[in-house]
This record gives C-alpha cells, structure tokens and sequence, in this order.
C-alpha cells in the first residue's frame, strides 16, 4: 500500500467518524436545543422585557427589573442570600452524614455490600412528597416527637415543642433527609475503587488508622466529596417543595418566590430575573467546582 | 386597541424576537404558544348563530377548582350533586383542569396553556377575565334554572352591561378561633394579628391578606388601596408575620391543624365551620366589626368555545337546587339558588353562617370581596411579606 493510498484511507476512516460522531449527538443536541436552550432564552428574553405574553406587558425592552434586582433595591436579593446559607448549611451536614455510611460500605463491609447499598437507597423508590409529609406526622405538635416527650413527661400537651415544624430547621432536616442517600452514592464510587495497596503502605509505614485516614483515603475520595456536595448544594439553592410543605413563613426561600411569582400573578418579568439569576449563578458554581472536581476522576477512580 | 389587536401585537413581537434569535427551535416554541393564545381570544356572538347541542362536540372542557365535579373530594357525590343533570341531558361526561387559585387560573389563561368551555373564577377577578377576551356574555334564556337565583347576587356577574358571569356558590371570610383556648375580648379581624396568640395563628397564603390587613387598619378602600397605604399594610403584616404558624393553601390543611389544636385561630371559610360544628369543637365564626368578607364565585363561558350549548346546560346543572343542597351540604358554601333545603347542615352551621338570615349579605354586616384593580401589585407586596 503506498502512502497516498494509506493518506486517503485515514481521511476517508475519519470522514466517516466525524459523520457518525454528528449523527450519534443529533438527536441529544436536538433535545437540548428543544428543551433547555430555548426556554433559557426564551426566559432571558422575557426578562428584559423582549416578549409580551400578557395584555399588561409593555414590550419595550428594559433592564429596570434586573437594576432593581441586583442593586439591592428588591428584598429577593436577601432572600437569596437566606437560600445559600440554608442550602450551604444542608450540604455540609449532608456530606457528613453519608461519609460514614459510604465508608462502613465500602471499606468496611465484605459481603452483601452491594445489597446495603440498595437499602440505603431503598427511599428513592418511594414518592419524594410522601417522604416529605410524613416528616409533617413526625415533627407536628401532636406528632410523634412531641408525643414521646409528652410521655417522657419532658413537655406537657399544652407546650409542644413547636419549632419542629414549620420552621428553617424542618426544612434543613427534611432536605438532609431526602438528600443523604443520594450524596452517599458518589463518595461510595470513590472509596470502592480506592487502590488498597495504598492503605496497606500507609500502615507498612507506621501510620495509624487515623493517619491512613487524613494522608490517604480523605485526599483520595475527595473527588467523590466535592461531586456529592455539588449535587445536594445545587438543586437545594431553587428547592420549592419542601419549605412549602414544611418551612412556614420563616422557612420561605427563593425558589418559593419564583413559583410564586409565575403562578400567582402577571409579574412573570421578575420571576424571569430571579430565575435566570439562580441559572447563571448555578452554571458559575457548576464551572468553579469543575477546577477542583474531574467527572470522569467521580466515574474512575 | 381590542384584545384581538393585543393578539396580533402579541404575535408580531415573537415572530420579530424568532428572526432576532435566528432560532428555528425558539421559534416552534414561540409559534406553538401563539397559538395557544390566540384560543383565549374571540367574540361573543348571538345564540342563533351556534349549533344545535347535537352538532356540538362535547367533551366539556370544565376549567375548575379542585372538588368541584371532578371527584378530589367526593368522588361519586360530586357528579351526583353537580353534574349529574348536565349528563343525563347531554349524555356527555365533561373533562376537568384543575387551578389552585383564581391568580393562578386566570395566568393559565392569558398565556394561552390551558383550553376551557366553562371557567369558575370568584368575583374579584370577573373584569379582569372579560378584559381579557377571554369570555363571552351567558344566553340567561337557555339556563332554565337561571329565575331561581338570587337576582341580587346574579348582578355582581354582570361586566359591562352584559352577564358574563353566573354567580353561583359564596362564602365568607372570616376568623374562627378555638374558644377552648382564645380569650375573645372583641369581635375583630385583629385576632390574626394578636401577640398573645404568637405560633397559634394560621394565615392564607394569598394576597387576599393585604385587604384584610387594610380592614383591620382601617384604610379608606380595602380593595383599591393608594401605593402609601399598601406600604403600611405590608409593613404591618412583616412586623406580625412572626405570630403564624404556616400559612394555608388549601381549606382542608388548615382545619386538620385547628382540629389537632395546632392552631388556635385562622382565616377561615365555612367548610371549616361546618367541619368544626361536626366535630364539637367549642368554636366561634367571628362576625368582625369590621364585617365578615364575602366572596361569589360564578361561572363564565369561553368566548371560543364550541360547546356553546353544552355549557349553558352544564351551568343549568349547577343553578339547580339539588347542586345548591350539595354545596350546602358537603362544602358549607352558600348557593345563589335560594331554594336549597337549608336541612342537609345542622342548626349550629346555620346559626354560625346565618344561612337563614336574608340580610346576612348586606353591607356593612358583610362585605363583598370587590374587583381589585391593582391585583398585581397586591401580589408583588404580598410576595415581599412572604420574602422578608
């Protein structure tokens, strides 16, 4: 085969390729063009004002509802800042409390491993807002907490501890709740398939277990950290469901706020802004914690 | 400019946002919706010119409140007491969409994402649905059942010289309170926001709060408050905010809360009287000296519509007595058809409800919810109160 023949076959392989390579990601860029690009611009558009949907809307392009927005004018901007602290407070106790769990799982626990696995995650196969409501029969004031510390004589019937319910702190338990078996599935990944030679080296060096812990198997599984607080952290910052059903009015939080604004009146220009504010700021977090977390180190290590 | 101008404007400023996109996705995104708009809009025209009910489709698009026919609450009562006329007339089995709440309703509609034939808003609302386009004035001809309704409350229906609407069932606003616990010095809507009370308080979770606060401050028009009174009315209800428990959406929570005695006091509607009185509760419906607010929901009719005749006889079912003794009887809600055997509740609801006092409706004693022409506004307040 001489070298023109062996160009003109490569180039001909990796024509085919590159066919094969737009046919195969047509149809998944088709359905993100459909289905998220365009409703993203779509909101951005109405948020300045680009689209008129309602008889009240103006259609003149403006960027009064964003000035006032970011500048501070608009008590959303605290209202956000009230959802990240929340939502910040959510993952870190999330991620403590699935370490342990991913670690007894896959370190500790020989056979039937992958069995405990299924029932810790044995909740998802449950409905989201009956797992929600029932947090409702367990923290209310006749509810089963109260109820014990009725019977422990600890409170009476007539002083329920009422915090329980309808607060910051039933909305932060009920989220830790939904979200710790989820959490604990990426740390898992990342400590089951920990090289265990090292583990051994780290002892044949005289490290103690503690040691091993700190110097080799955090550093290691910190990928599978990070990757589990960014999937409680983000779709927390916009969570609705749960401080609807739970919260009260001191358990309101942003993404209350924009279905509020989309179901309850025309204002669908502000809702818009408070939207594709969280999409933007979403999508810069997504990008910072892309530095420190490779998907595919999550997927292989 | 009519509505179908608002329409066409509508239409003109998305195709002139697809060209400036350049998107041929946006803009099936954009056509699609434009065509759902345009369903909303349309004209009345005079009866003669429909079809007979028999060329009509069927299939009534019944556009709803939950429970209200489709069966959430009383699966079989509900057709039994509501529709079952319209059926039997018809022989047709309507369809329901559901809508938590007239803002809600009403937003579905002028964005085009929701098909109706019939449409069941409260009165506040009635203008803004007309305004719309959306609606189209009843034939009272074609409602047999339509003389037995109250013709005073009948009137609060009528939008621009023209009967848009039929007012059909009505209730009150007002606070109930578990004597039990609740030491009523005066009868005001002042016990929503008593510091004594603080984390026993149920408030809605509506923008109807705001009238009710402007009622118990005092301001000159609860329902067409001034830029500086709202202000006042939402300051006010922030420094009281810390009194509420949780804030209800539907009836039903809020009584299975007043029941377990989780709260002592809330914004309440007559289901919860009736379901109170049932159970024995040591209660008291409060008649607020600022007078208990009443509120008439009635049915409106597509202005696109084409079952023009299956909706007159669906409404027809609901005007009739047999609907009123079931409103009455399983909702506690008044009915405008003032026949309704006032025996299907117990004396204690209708002594709490005052259903056989004929001026139980009258001003001062009771208020009628009104338009409320700043409604957005109202909600962009509300929403900072729920906010802050």
């Amino acid at each position: 085969m001489t070298t023109a023949d062996v160009t003109a076959s490569t180039t001909s392989w990796k024509r085919r390729e590159r066919r094969t390579t737009a046919g195969l990601l047509s149809a998944p860029m088709l359905w993100l063009a459909l289905f998220f690009v365009a409703p993203v611009v779509y909101v951005a558009a109405y948020s300045i004002g680009a689209i008129t949907l309602f008889p009240t809307d103006t259609g003149v392009i403006s960027f009064d509802d964003w000035n006032h927005f970011l500048r501070g004018g608009s008590v959303y901007m605290g209202l956000f800042w009230k959802s990240i602290r929340i939502s910040l407070t959510v993952s870190v106790v999330v991620v403590l409390l699935a370490y342990p769990i991913a670690y007894f799982l896959a370190l500790c626990v020989r056979r039937m491993k992958y069995v405990l696995l299924l029932v810790v995650i044995v909740p998802f196969l449950t409905s989201f807002l009956l797992r929600v409501l029932a947090w409702k029969v367990i923290l209310g004031d006749r509810g089963v907490v109260n109820s014990l510390l009725f019977s422990l004589h600890i409170r009476s019937p007539d002083d329920p501890v009422s915090w329980l319910l309808y607060s910051q702190f039933a909305v932060m338990l009920v989220l830790a709740y939904v979200w710790v078996p989820f959490v604990a599935l990426p740390i898992f990944a990342s400590l089951d398939n920990l090289d265990r030679s090292l583990l051994e080296a780290s002892s044949d060096l005289g490290a103690d277990r503690w040691r091993t812990f700190w110097r080799v198997t955090l550093p290691l599984s910190a990928p599978g950290v990070v990757a589990a607080f960014v999937f409680v952290f983000v779709p927390t910052i916009g969570e609705f469901v749960t401080p609807l059903l739970v919260g009260g009015p001191s358990g309101y939080l942003y993404g209350n706020a924009i279905q509020d604004l989309f179901t309850r009146g025309t204002d669908w220009q502000s809702g818009s802004v408070l939207a594709m504010f969280l999409l933007i700021v979403v999508a810069g977090l997504m990008a910072l914690f892309g530095r420190f977390v490779q998907v595919r180190s999550v997927a292989t290590d | 400019m009519t509505d179908r101008d608002h329409f066409l404007a509508r239409r003109l400023n998305r195709r002139g946002f697809m060209r400036m996109a350049g998107m041929t996705t946006v803009g099936a995104v954009v056509l699609a919706a434009c065509k759902k708009a345009e369903n909303v809009g349309g004209t009345a025209t005079g009866t003669a010119a429909h079809l007979p009910i028999s060329e009509e489709p069927g299939k009534l698009r019944v556009f709803d409140w939950s429970g209200y026919g489709n069966g959430d609450y009383y699966p079989d009562k509900e057709r039994l007491g509501l529709w079952q006329q319209y059926a039997d007339e018809t022989g047709d089995t309507p369809e329901f969409t559901l809508f938590a709440n007239d803002d809600a309703a009403y937003t579905k509609a002028a964005t085009g994402s929701v098909k109706f034939d019939v449409v069941h808003p409260c009165g506040y609302k009635y203008k803004d649905w007309v305004d719309l386009g959306a609606v189209q004035p009843w034939d009272t001809s074609l409602i047999p059942n339509f003389p037995a309704l109250n013709p005073k409350l009948e009137q609060l229906g009528i939008v621009n010289g023209k009967q848009y609407f039929i007012p059909l069932d009505w209730g009150f606003i007002a606070p109930i309170v578990n004597l039990d616990h609740v030491d009523v010095k005066e009868e005001t809507f002042g016990i929503l926001f008593d510091d004594r009370y603080e984390g026993k308080i149920s408030w809605v979770d509506t923008s109807n709060m705001m009238y009710i606060a402007g009622l118990f401050l005092g301001v000159a028009d609860p329902f067409n408050m001034t830029d500086e009174e709202l202000t006042e009315v939402r300051d006010f209800l922030i420094s009281k905010k810390h009194l509420v428990k949780f804030l209800w959406n539907q009836s039903y929570d809020f009584w299975l809360s007043f029941k377990k005695e989780e709260v002592w006091i809330g914004y309440a509607w007559p289901d919860t009287v009736g379901y109170a009185d049932a159970a024995g509760m040591n209660y008291l419906y409060m008649e607020p000296k600022e007078g208990r607010v009443s509120w008439v929901c009635g049915m409106g009719l597509a202005a696109d519509t084409p079952n023009y005749r299956h909706g007159h006889a669906y409404v027809d079912s609901w005007a009739s007595t047999k609907a009123a003794e079931f409103l009455l009887g399983w909702y506690y809600y008044g009915h405008t058809n003032s026949k309704a055997d006032l025996s299907v509740v117990s004396s204690g609801v209708v002594a709490a409800l005052g259903l056989d006092d004929p001026t139980v409706l009258d001003p001062p004693r009771t208020i009628p919810e009104s338009y409320i022409p700043r409604r957005d506004l109202y909600q962009q307040y509300w929403s900072e109160v729920l906010a802050s």
